[in-house]
């Protein structure tokens, strides 16, 4: 029989229901709702604080995208053997940007622990058990947004004078088109191949929208602007312009 | 001549039956190991075990098998790695995969190579040969962090010693397929 780490559900606010948290050291301070993050300001260019904050949450968040995919090809053993590699090359790669980030923070005077985190993007993604619907909410939709989110985050690093972090934010952008582009790819396969299943993966984001709504935070965003959509490495990624 | 093809074929489908289970015990292990830089090595060796696979898998086909067929070893072999997969401590888990399971595996190629002809079966030697690479360079990463957090190390008492022994007791965990009238005996 597969390996299976048996991690279960839990019920957050509204009712909603996320799988649990993966496993995480006693250094963190472990959150379930965006209020109670650290919320260090939206001044821009960002203080000291508030770029380590920014890091620290970058770092929690590549490690939420590792579990993600290893999640994923734990849940699905009987998925296309070429996708299976794409998910094993996308843990690998996401376990280099976790590092690059970690990197960055420290030497920002940063560490783990720091701030609170949260794994809302893991308890999402990883409570439907449907593939056509991790791969359109986690790569298609999650990391298809953040090739916009990184764009600006370039920028910013830039802005406030740290050119490597600007230089390793634009580097994990071209490794995301990949992870976008085959989730792109194969849910195309899957509408070909299985119109049942591809429903699965529209009635995900549906039900997206509904958890959206339950967990939305009862504080500001921090990024209240719209975010400038990166057009030519969603084009790279599959996306139509 | 050694193995036959027909046998070579059952022994590389195994060995990428085995890399097959290796990824999944990682990619099992990432979410519920909470040490960070261990989730870290996890991780990025799903990605090696995946690439050892891959070019296993091709090897089966020009071995007169399916593209990536795998065929399950011996039932005792099965339960020695869900047993490792189930294991909950993290050093186990490091101690288990790295200085267990993955020199058996050497151990178990290096006695595939033992049987078959340098230059009749070549290809299969070059995947071998790069996996080897591969297994060295995955280990030396896990004995660097030991050395940076020496806790990972500590298992109780001959535990390892343990899980080493039932391993190469094992002896051959490949099922061949039944020969058929024309084959040759097996060297």
């Amino acid at each position: 029989m597969t390996p299976s780490n048996g991690i279960g559900m839990i019920e957050v606010r509204g009712g909603v229901m996320l799988r649990a948290d993966p496993a995480r050291e006693s250094c963190f301070t472990v959150v379930h709702h965006q209020d109670d993050m650290a919320h260090l300001g939206d001044e821009y260019p960002p203080t000291p604080a508030s770029q380590r904050e920014k890091l620290h949450t970058d770092f929690n968040n590549e490690i939420q995208s590792l579990e993600i995919a290893a999640q994923t090809l734990v849940d699905f053993p009987d998925a296309p053997w070429v996708l299976r590699t794409e998910l094993a090359r996308q843990c690998w790669d996401e376990t280099r940007h976790a590092r690059l980030c970690l990197i960055r923070l420290e030497a920002k005077g940063g560490y783990k622990g720091e701030f609170p985190i949260i794994n809302q993007e893991w308890g999402v993604v990883c409570r439907f058990d449907s593939l056509a619907a991790r791969l359109a909410v986690q790569n298609r939709l999650f990391e298809g947004g953040s090739l916009d989110v990184l764009q600006e985050l370039v920028g910013m690093w830039a802005d406030v004078g740290d050119h490597d972090t600007s230089d390793v934010t634009d580097a994990i952008i071209a490794d995301e088109v990949r992870h976008v582009g085959f989730g792109n790819e194969w849910l195309d396969e899957i509408r070909k191949a299985n119109p049942r299943d591809f429903l699965k993966a529209l009635a995900a984001m549906n039900e997206l929208g509904l958890i959206a709504t339950a967990l939305a935070p009862a504080i500001e965003s921090e990024m209240p602007h719209d975010v400038a959509v990166n057009n030519e490495d969603r084009a790279r990624a599959g996306f139509s312009t | 001549m050694g193995l036959s093809v027909r046998e070579r074929g059952d022994c590389v489908s195994t060995f990428r039956w085995i890399e097959v289970r290796l990824m999944e015990t990682l990619a099992s292990w990432v979410p519920t190991t909470p040490e960070m830089e261990v989730k870290l090595l996890f991780g990025a060796h799903i990605w090696d075990a995946a690439q050892h696979a891959d070019w296993l898998g091709k090897r089966t086909h020009e071995l007169r098998l399916a593209m990536h067929h795998g065929t399950e070893p011996s039932s005792e072999y099965v339960a020695l790695l869900a047993e490792l997969a189930e294991t909950a401590e993290t050093p186990k888990r490091v101690v288990g995969f790295y200085d267990a399971v993955l020199p058996d595996l050497l151990a178990r190629f290096s006695s595939y190579l033992e049987r078959v002809d340098q230059l009749l079966d070549a290809p299969t030697l070059r995947i071998l040969d790069r996996i080897t690479s591969d297994v060295g360079r995955m280990t030396a990463e896990s004995r660097s962090l030991r050395d940076e957090l020496p806790a990972l190390g500590l298992v109780e008492g001959d535990w390892l010693s343990g899980f080493r022994n039932r391993l190469a007791a094992m002896g051959d965990v490949v099922q061949y397929r039944p020969r058929r009238s024309t084959e040759a005996q097996p060297a």
